[in-house]
């Protein structure tokens, strides 16, 4: 297993984010978290991101603890927050160079990641004028200059046209090669149903459901994972 | 070059605002009260006022709005998800800043020793600058860290640092000698860093050696404000 959380719980006031949930991801997976907006994806994603700490149960990935910050595993793992950053008043090749250097990989990564995620002709473009588009792909090859075993992408498409959003769907099913594990926010079920080898939906910080996406329209009767995920949640 | 030091001094000399306040802005304190009141015997006081101050408001405000600017683009979460060390951010902005620091040593100084200002410098003495301006950039680059966990957005980076940094240009003795100013202002003056680094480089100007209390005072206020930067650094705005 790559990921496996136990029993994780983090409150904030009265409200409860993550409410027990308990969950394993294999090594090589294209895992969807799935759920309506405010569910606890984000923050139980960030809680296996290391980016912030549970108040209770455990989490492992790779075989470590991420909180606190863990340098090693950091190194091992490529991140894509929604709040996408990037250096400012930098090109989109010098804002790679500078995430190479981050992490200490050699600065001709930046243009092996720029060119994999199809933006070689946007290198000198500064990343303020980029599109919105333009700027989701250079996250994405922000998360990837370190060629991580384990990389998290949340909500990547939120904020793209349905075009823009299906074209995006190519560049993320090459992300995954033998090996490379994705923890994919979303709550596009037509995206989850098409890229994910199966899905936790989350409900007001539980785990509703956990299958691929064919079991859970087995389960429910349903057509496509849309109609599953509505009787689920409605459920 | 390490990434945080590279992107801080792109972004500083891509930012016109910020290389104005940095090096134009002192410059013309030093030609107008240069002209006003310079002059061989006077100039040594002012140059080096309007330096100190200079590099201690270019240390300060620099890493504070580089902060609280990474922290809002949420460049510090970035920053926060690569195997880079607190420690090596901090130190790669401040080689930039002390890099700047020696710039402005060098474009200030350059400037005053033209005969209508009448400065000269004290060889070898002077070659101690280098080392009283690292001291100095230590002490405002720690109080920067402290001001950039404080300060919630850019604007409350200038109003807090203006906030510090003008009554202490005034209470140290910056654009004027502290022997002509009253007793109490000499005695407010000992808890201030800018004091110190004012007497170091006034020190070193006027051929003089003598420096170890003054820069053990800066080495004093640098890991005191370190420690609390260092101690209550945040990465994001939410947690």
């Amino acid at each position: 297993m790559i990921i496996e959380i136990d029993d994780v719980r983090k409150r904030y006031g009265e409200r409860n984010a993550v409410d027990g949930v308990t969950l394993s991801i294999e090594a090589g997976e294209f895992f969807g978290v799935l759920g309506p907006n405010g569910a606890g994806k984000s923050t139980l994603v960030e809680i296996v991101e290391g980016l912030r700490p549970a108040d209770s149960g455990t989490v492992t990935v790779l075989g470590r603890t991420p909180w606190p910050r863990d340098l090693d595993l950091l190194a091992r793992m490529g991140i894509q927050t929604q709040s996408s950053a990037f250096f400012t008043r930098h090109t989109a090749i010098e804002h790679l160079r500078r995430v190479a250097a981050l992490h200490r990989v050699p600065r001709e990564r930046a243009d092996e990641v720029l060119q994999l995620v199809g933006l070689q002709d946007v290198a000198e473009t500064r990343v303020e004028k980029l599109s919105g588009g333009q700027r989701q792909r250079l996250a994405i090859a922000s998360a990837l200059t370190h060629d991580p075993e384990l990389l998290f992408l949340d909500e990547p498409t939120a904020a793209l046209d349905p075009l823009a959003r299906k074209q995006f769907w190519g560049l993320l099913k090459t992300l995954s090669p033998a090996g490379r594990t994705i923890v994919y926010t979303t709550h596009h079920l037509d995206e989850a149903e098409a890229l994910c080898d199966r899905v936790a939906i989350i409900q007001s910080g539980r785990i509703v459901a956990v299958d691929t996406p064919a079991g859970l329209r087995q389960r429910t009767g349903s057509a496509n994972l849309e109609d599953a995920y509505l009787k689920l949640v409605a459920a | 070059m390490n990434a945080s030091a590279g992107a801080y001094l792109l972004s500083m000399v891509r930012n016109k605002i910020a290389l104005f306040f940095t090096f134009a802005f002192p410059l013309l304190f030093i030609v107008l009260f240069g002209l006003l009141f310079g002059g061989p015997g006077h100039m040594d006081q002012l140059a080096a006022g309007v330096l100190d101050w200079g590099v201690g408001n270019a240390a300060m405000f620099g890493v504070a709005y580089t902060i609280v600017q990474w922290r809002r683009d949420d460049l510090l979460r970035l920053v926060r998800t690569t195997p880079t060390p607190v420690t090596s951010l901090l130190s790669g902005w401040f080689a930039v800043v002390l890099g700047i620091a020696v710039a402005q040593a060098a474009l200030f100084l350059g400037v005053s020793l033209l005969p209508v200002f009448g400065l000269t410098v004290p060889f070898p003495g002077v070659a101690l600058l280098p080392v009283v301006l690292l001291f100095g950039c230590l002490a405002f680059f720690a109080m920067g860290v402290v001001v950039g966990r404080v300060a919630s957005n850019p604007d409350a980076v200038g109003a807090i640092a203006n906030c510090v940094m003008i009554p202490m240009a005034f209470l140290s003795g910056s654009f004027y000698p502290l022997e002509l100013a009253p007793h109490w202002m000499t005695v407010v003056s000992r808890f201030l860093p800018l004091r110190y680094l004012n007497d170091a480089t006034r020190t070193v100007l006027t051929g003089q050696y003598d420096l170890v209390a003054p820069l053990s005072a800066l080495l004093g206020f640098a890991v005191l404000f370190g420690a609390i930067g260092l101690r209550t650094f945040k990465w994001a705005d939410n947690g």
